[in-house]
């Protein structure tokens, strides 16, 4: 950019004829983050009644008790999604961008004055105020007249519910994500190559078609082990797809990716030099793992921990389809106010996950400030 | 013959051409070998497979009486017993000088511990520095730690990849003349890694020239600079050097 600027072009031609398509890669992985997310999601479009892949699967489901159409649907859904996936290849095609230099310098922040100064100002304002500020006032508001149900037990339980099933979720994602970036980064070869994509892949699927998956297998599953329950002494009932191992095993594949990436970027930090010279001090790889680069890395593992623990406070679609009976989150709970047209009482769970995930962030800055 | 290099030959995976080409070699007990090469030239390379940091296609690689990898076999790299200084020395930031030396002695008593950390560190001339942690340290302090580091186990072995490119070149020059005593004091069969034809001359008992992972030439630099213009022509000959080897 700077060059450009040296080479003589103005503010807006630079902006046109290098900024953009230098951009070009990281514009179109935004836009396929969002896509897939819209897919993804389902409380929004669930309480406008928008009919959508994602709640034409619920319907079929719970409506219908069809699991063989809502397997099909997820199918196509996922067809959907590859090709998504397979466009954004396309369109990035070879030019992944990589800098011909090896250290990029940021650029100089420009002080804007007067009125360009305001304007900057408001139109960052005006997105915040929308997406954040004025949704959250009329929380507060809602929640002011909803506050008592703060005080019943139910309540409690439903944020140890969120926060615990997060909690162990996130800390067998982080101990994967681990574990396969740490074998990606010290082998070469096929598996230590494709290991991280399948890794990735998660991340990209609909909720609700994990959710189908899930739910298919588990019960398959269930069935297979009558025999052994029965020996065992317990009644052959669908044990485990109705438990909560279910729901977890569900979150670590759909948010392993974002665990996943955090640690690969503290690795890739560090590189390999700490470990090799760890191993010619007669460390074998393990020990080499917890004495040297556990140590090292130990900000982007709770980076990917935080981030996957806030994902799944949120989450809603596989919580609903997975959660056992009689098990409520924060999110379900919240949805389930706003669908029965109770807006109001859903306040006070949304305002604290909101709250969770706040201190979550704060505590994550606060730890990486003292590093 | 201590270390004995037989018909080694290694490929990246995603490489067409081999990066090394059967590399013989043969070093004394106590000597000092210096490789000397361009970059990219295969030099580190052969540093990493006697380290076992990588495995070779072909060859054997024998250290005193154990066959560190064959055709059949291959040693992890921490059960070598080869001690290596790093180009960027990889001291461990989270660690103080004291910690990092103790590193390899895990196996080792206590009281024998600190004795061994004592030593090495008055080898190297930092006993002061023993609660320091590697950023409070320059440069040349940083090697020297790197230096006692790789020392403390005892290696049979020790492996140098570039130890001067991180350094002021009058520091170079100063150090260089330290590692060599100390190496010396030692005992201990060094090879280090180098493109820097001074670097070799000052501080090896024999240079290997490396050229597109073939062996190009080994002898004494007296020997190199009789055979080879092309260096004499570049480096004018410093008596004070020549005089040592």
């Amino acid at each position: 950019m700077e060059n450009a600027r040296i080479l003589g072009s103005s503010s807006w031609r630079i902006y046109f004829r290098v900024v953009l398509p230098i951009s070009r890669a990281a514009i179109i992985a935004g836009v396929s983050l969002v896509i897939l997310e819209v897919l993804n999601d389902y409380g929004v479009v669930s309480y406008y009644g928008i009919q959508t892949f994602t709640t034409a699967i619920f319907q079929t489901w719970f409506g219908m008790g069809d699991l063989q159409s809502a397997v099909k649907l997820s199918g196509t859904l996922m067809v959907i999604v590859l090709g998504i996936l397979v466009l954004e290849r396309i369109a990035r095609g070879r030019r992944q961008f990589s800098f011909t230099t090896t250290k990029v310098k940021l650029l100089q922040p420009v002080k804007l004055e007067g009125p360009k100064k305001w304007y900057a100002f408001s139109f960052c304002m005006f997105i915040f105020s929308i997406g954040f500020i004025i949704p959250v006032i009329q929380l507060v508001y809602w929640a002011t007249m909803t506050y008592e149900q703060f005080f019943s037990q139910d309540f409690w339980q439903l944020i140890w519910n969120s926060v615990s099933v997060a909690f162990i979720a996130s800390t067998i994602i982080v101990i994967m994500a681990v574990v396969i970036s740490n074998f990606a980064r010290l082998n070469r070869g096929m598996l230590a190559k494709t290991f991280p994509k399948i890794t990735i892949l998660g991340y990209s699927i609909p909720g609700a078609v994990i959710a189908v998956g899930v739910v298919t297998l588990f019960t398959a599953l269930d069935r297979q082990l009558f025999g052994f329950y029965e020996w065992l002494g317990l009644e052959p009932t669908l044990l485990i797809s109705t438990s909560l191992f279910m729901l977890v095993f569900a979150y670590v594949i759909r948010y392993l990716a974002v665990g996943y990436n955090s640690i690969e970027s503290g690795f890739d930090r560090i590189g390999t030099n700490f470990t090799e010279a760890s191993r010619m001090l007669g460390m074998s790889v393990t020990k080499s793992f917890f004495k040297v680069d556990m140590k090292l890395i130990r900000g982007a593992i709770f980076g990917g921990f935080i981030l996957a623990f806030i994902d799944i406070m949120k989450e809603l679609p596989l919580t609903l389809i997975l959660r056992p009976f009689n098990f409520d989150t924060l999110a379900t709970k919240a949805y389930q106010y706003a669908v029965d047209e109770m807006i109001q009482q859903a306040a006070i769970p949304s305002i604290f996950i909101i709250l969770v995930s706040g201190i979550a962030i704060y505590v994550f800055h606060h730890v990486l400030e003292k590093e | 013959m201590f270390v004995h290099i037989r018909n080694l030959a290694f490929k990246y995976p995603n490489s067409k051409d081999n990066t090394i080409n059967d590399f013989n070699l043969t070093i004394d007990q106590g000597e000092i070998i210096s490789i000397l090469g361009e970059s990219g030239s295969g030099k580190s390379t052969i540093l990493r497979l006697i380290a076992g940091l990588e495995m070779p296609t072909n060859g054997n690689i024998m250290v005193g009486d154990h066959c560190m990898c064959s055709n059949s076999s291959f040693t992890q790299p921490e059960k070598r017993g080869v001690g290596m200084v790093f180009q960027d020395y990889a001291l461990f930031p989270h660690m103080t000088v004291e910690d990092n030396i103790k590193f390899g002695l895990q196996k080792w008593s206590r009281k024998d511990k600190k004795n061994r950390v004592g030593e090495v560190l008055e080898l190297v001339n930092l006993e002061d520095y023993r609660k320091r942690y590697p950023f409070e340290l320059s440069g040349g302090q940083q090697q020297r730690v790197a230096l006692a580091r790789a020392l403390a186990p005892k290696p049979k072995l020790l492996l140098f990849d570039e130890p001067f490119s991180n350094l002021d070149a009058d520091l170079q020059i100063r150090i260089r003349e330290e590692l060599r005593r100390i190496i010396k004091s030692t005992g201990v069969t060094s090879i280090f890694v180098t493109h820097d034809q001074d670097d070799s001359q000052a501080l090896a008992d024999r240079i290997v020239v490396l050229r597109e992972g073939e062996v190009a030439q080994v002898g004494t630099a007296q020997e190199i600079l009789g055979t080879d213009c092309n260096f004499a022509d570049r480096m004018p000959v410093k008596p004070r050097v020549l005089s040592r080897v």
